[in-house]
């Protein structure tokens, strides 16, 4: 390996400065050039068209209903993939910031983009294009994988039926909220280990908690009001006109899981970013 | 041009930077030394912005490092060789960061090649030795043919090979006007690349000088003589401010006299001189010299020899 004959050239203020689209180009090298995220990219249609097809293949121990139902085709559709796909999002989100510190890659990227708010808007935005789009060919592949299942029991549901289309995105937005959510808990914890725990605690656990204590009416405001019951609202459709939310109900319309699973996920960012922000890299 | 200028940080209670002031010129290699846990690093951090200061400032080229409309190409910075995501390939790590300025492949690929890296640019950076690390941490400071480069201990791990090609790019990137500030601990490295010293200890600057006045600064010089008539030539150059000593091979040792006057006074006597040396310090001696006291972290062996104490 001889360099010693090699010079460089001499040093000419060039074209090139830093942008935000540099950054974002930046960031979508960095997302598809690690083994982990693309895998667990392809993960979330994975598991959700497995979990459609099992489902699918099951229909008929499932119980099923007198006639077209959206509602319990959407479950079927959607459980799988917002079920896993949420967890899935979440852990990619805090690796996507969190593997950065771990590998010491956060000082080449902090030393290229010194501002450093704008690494973390730039994360945000790819990972939330590129989960959302992994999530909309799970749920619209379910849709479609199993659609020839439900048509042999004559109970298939096309997307022209009223809160399908809706409920298929709602569900995709679902999954890249959760992984915003994953990038806030990162960046605010930098720790790949303790954001993974943090980051499944608030969407998998803290229902599971809120079940099992004695239900008064806070604890049951607080189970509504949380990230995985706003993904269910997400990706069901409104089958009866129960108004935006209510409380005593325990009624959440999609429009409310939409601005629910928003507000945790950008509180959590915005956590990070201060993080990001103040204080030593 | 680096400027630092009543830098100070500060972790709890522990000053790690103690109110420090700087100029690193372009057109030379400054070199940055310490011991351990001297406040180097802390340093070189706080100029790219990586820390921020308690109190003070730095600037990089007339203005803070995070005001720069395109840092990279005013600022190249090696600081950890590898401070890369061990699954990535080196190629896309470089073409990460320099995809945020814009800066193509094209280059990204000179900089390979630059730095040696060519026949492992498509591996993963898991794999690579300290060596090939740090050729890539080099590469990532030379991505945006920076008017200034920092580089922290980059001879660490590299063979003979790498450590003279670095030595050869250093001096040349300092021909050609840049910036260079360069940290290393290896002494005999640092006393053929850097013109300039800055030496720090207990987060206080303790010289600052072109590299010949450190050394001249921080030791004495002697004149080595050798001859069979030592007695003699002890009386005959016994004067004020002259200290002569015997070492155990019967070799005479004088300061407070040049190997000149030393010549001029034998020769008068009729003393014949069987050799005649002038002996300086090394930048090794210096540098033990003026950090003695100010080492943080010293080895057990070296402090438990001495009685005196």
């Amino acid at each position: 390996m001889s360099t010693l004959e090699k010079s460089r050239a001499t040093f000419v203020p060039g074209p090139d400065r830093l942008r935000f689209s540099g950054v974002l180009r930046s960031e979508f090298i960095k997302l598809t050039s690690l083994r982990s995220t693309i895998g667990l990219l392809l993960a979330i249609p994975l598991f959700g068209l497995a979990v459609s097809a099992a489902l699918g293949l099951t229909l008929e121990d499932a119980g099923l209903p007198g006639q077209a139902s959206v509602g319990f085709m959407l479950d079927q559709v959607t459980i799988g993939t917002v079920l896993f796909g949420q967890l899935i999002a979440g852990v990619l989100g805090v690796l996507v910031i969190s593997s950065e510190y771990s590998s010491g890659t956060i000082q080449s990227t902090l030393i290229a983009v010194p501002t450093r708010l704008s690494v973390l808007a730039a994360k945000a935005v790819v990972l939330f294009l590129t989960v959302t789009a992994s999530a909309l060919v799970a749920l619209f592949g379910s849709w479609a994988l199993t659609y020839p299942m439900f048509e042999r029991f004559g109970i298939e549901i096309g997307l022209s039926e009223p809160g399908v289309l809706m409920a298929l995105v709602g569900g995709a937005v679902y999954v890249g909220l959760s992984a915003i959510l994953g990038l806030g808990i990162g960046a605010l914890l930098r720790a790949v280990a303790a954001g993974v725990a943090t980051v499944i605690s608030v969407i998998l656990l803290l229902p599971i908690v809120l079940s099992v204590l004695p239900a008064s009416q806070l604890v049951r405001n607080v189970h509504l009001l949380s990230m995985s019951k706003a993904g269910d609202a997400m990706s069901s459709a409104a089958e009866f006109d129960g108004g935006f939310l209510n409380l005593a109900n325990g009624y959440v319309s999609s429009a409310a899981g939409w601005l629910v699973a928003a507000v945790w996920a950008g509180a959590f960012l915005v956590l990070g970013a201060i993080r990001l922000r103040r204080g030593d890299a | 041009m680096i400027t630092a200028q009543a830098l100070v940080k500060q972790y709890g209670n522990k000053v790690a930077v103690d109110s420090i002031d700087f100029t690193v010129r372009p057109g030379q290699v400054t070199g940055f030394l310490g011991p351990n846990g001297a406040g180097k690093s802390t340093t070189m951090r706080m100029i790219v912005g990586l820390d921020k200061p308690t109190s003070g400032r730095t600037e990089v080229n007339g203005r803070p490092y995070r005001e720069h409309r395109a840092p990279l190409r005013e600022v190249g910075v090696l600081l950890d060789a590898k401070a890369a995501n061990g699954g990535r390939s080196a190629y896309k790590h470089l073409l990460a960061i320099a995809a945020t300025h814009g800066i193509g492949a094209a280059r990204v690929k000179e900089v390979i090649g630059l730095a040696g890296l060519d026949s492992v640019a498509g591996k993963r950076v898991g794999g690579f030795s300290l060596g090939m690390g740090q050729r890539l941490g080099i590469a990532t400071a030379l991505l945006g043919d920076p008017a200034t480069i920092i580089l922290d201990e980059p001879v660490n791990g590299l063979d003979p090979e790498g450590v003279r090609w670095v030595r050869t790019l250093m001096r040349n990137l300092a021909a050609e006007g840049r910036t260079v500030l360069l940290s290393s601990h290896l002494m005999s490295e640092m006393a053929q690349t850097a013109d300039r010293l800055i030496v720090i200890g207990r987060g206080r600057i303790l010289a600052d000088d072109p590299i010949a006045d450190v050394i001249s600064g921080a030791t004495r010089s002697v004149t080595r003589v050798r001859t069979h008539e030592s007695e003699r030539l002890m009386a005959t150059i016994a004067g004020p401010g002259v200290v002569v000593s015997v070492l155990a091979d019967g070799a005479i040792e004088v300061s407070g006299l040049t190997a000149e006057q030393v010549a001029v006074a034998a020769s008068t006597a009729g003393i014949v001189l069987h050799e005649i040396a002038s002996m300086s310090g090394s930048l090794e001696e210096a540098y033990i010299a003026l950090t003695a006291g100010e080492v943080e972290y010293r080895s057990s062996s070296a402090a438990g020899t001495g009685a005196h104490k």
